[in-house]
């Protein structure tokens, strides 16, 4: 039941993750961790930075909370969920898409998308460095690493790690 | 720039595959260095093109382009193979670490702490992308009030996507008819 309750949430999910998954994530997280409580707000980070550290797409994360609920069988529907109607509907949409190429709605689309993105991209890097209280050294991390990243050329993995050392050093 | 697609759809798996396998820090940069430089199956413009369309669809952007290019060579089939070829991996290594993560983190206070930071430095990394992305927006005071108001809602306020998305779309769309952003 849980399983089912699970895949359907991942395929609602999916059909709204316009920007992909960090633009999912601050509903991800209150569904699982505030709705549900399959996982704490603790949890929730470590798979998140497991998920990041990984290689792959970061939806994978998605399978990381199915596995937490459900073991292999909830991985794999977290995933098949996340991904599935996403998918059909990029199927459908790409022949569609390049035929509106020049639309003024195409270009109106593409406009309006825009900000909502960068708010929930923001919006999921704030909850992600606020798991319960606000602790100013989980945003002292998340802050170093973001100037990082705009002021280098870095790959990301190595403010991951940083993230990591700074993590036993301050956290432990 | 000559291209060539791929011939079969094992070599459209393969392709997909090694791009999988090897993203770390990221699955873009490694989509194009397959894509467009080593296998050269498409230019440059065809791959900006089609990531532009899949960053606007929902779902993963990768994912998304597995699919479009997957059904553009080779159909159904090919959709499928792109994109199992895609996840093969990074599934079996992103569940594998976890389990080992969880089987160590349950005695060591350390690699809890390790991680967390981790997922602290991810989390900057997702704020840096909003910063990067909000700057070439932000001149626009329509568009700074969308990005502030889906922050305060979701981040803030904690309020469901389910409800934020539908209204910030249509507010949205109202701004880009008038030409506000």
């Amino acid at each position: 039941m849980i399983l089912l309750e699970l895949t359907l949430y991942f395929m609602l999910l999916s059909l709204i993750s316009v920007g992909g998954m960090p633009s999912v994530l601050p509903e991800l997280q209150r569904y699982v961790v505030d709705v549900k409580g399959w996982v704490s707000a603790q949890e929730f980070i470590q798979i998140f930075a497991v998920g990041q550290a990984a290689p792959g797409p970061n939806v994978l994360i998605a399978s990381l909370v199915g596995w937490k609920v459900g073991g292999l069988p909830g991985a794999l529907l977290a995933l098949a969920g996340m991904c599935g109607p996403a998918a059909v509907l990029a199927w459908w949409v790409a022949d569609l898409w390049e035929r509106f190429k020049g639309s003024p709605w195409r270009t109106a689309i593409q406009r309006a998308i825009a900000p909502i993105v960068v708010g929930l991209i923001g919006s999921g890097g704030y909850i992600l460095a606020t798991p319960g209280a606000p602790d100013w050294r989980l945003w002292a991390i998340a802050v170093a690493s973001a100037a990082g990243m705009l002021g280098s050329k870095l790959n990301p993995l190595w403010f991951l790690a940083a993230g990591g050392a700074l993590g036993a050093f301050l956290l432990d | 720039m000559q291209v060539s697609p791929p011939r079969s759809l094992t070599e459209l798996f393969l392709g997909f595959l090694s791009i999988g396998a090897r993203s770390f820090g990221g699955v873009m940069p490694w989509a194009h260095r397959v894509m467009v430089e080593e296998r050269r199956w498409v230019d440059e413009a065809d791959f900006a093109e089609t990531i532009g369309l899949c960053q606007f669809l929902p779902g993963p952007n990768v994912g998304n382009a597995s699919i479009v290019y997957g059904k553009r060579w080779f159909g159904l089939s090919g959709a499928l193979v792109a994109f199992l070829g895609l996840f093969a991996l990074p599934f079996v290594w992103v569940l594998a670490l976890f389990a080992l993560y969880a089987d160590f983190a349950t005695t060591n206070a350390t690699l809890r702490a390790v991680v967390t930071g981790v997922g602290a430095a991810g989390a900057g990394l997702f704020i840096g992308t909003a910063v990067k992305l909000g700057r070439v927006l932000a001149r626009r005071p329509a568009a700074l009030a969308l990005i502030a108001a889906c922050f305060l809602a979701a981040g803030i306020g904690r309020v469901s996507l389910f409800i934020v998305l539908p209204i910030a779309f249509a507010a949205a769309l109202v701004c880009a008819r008038k030409g506000w952003i």
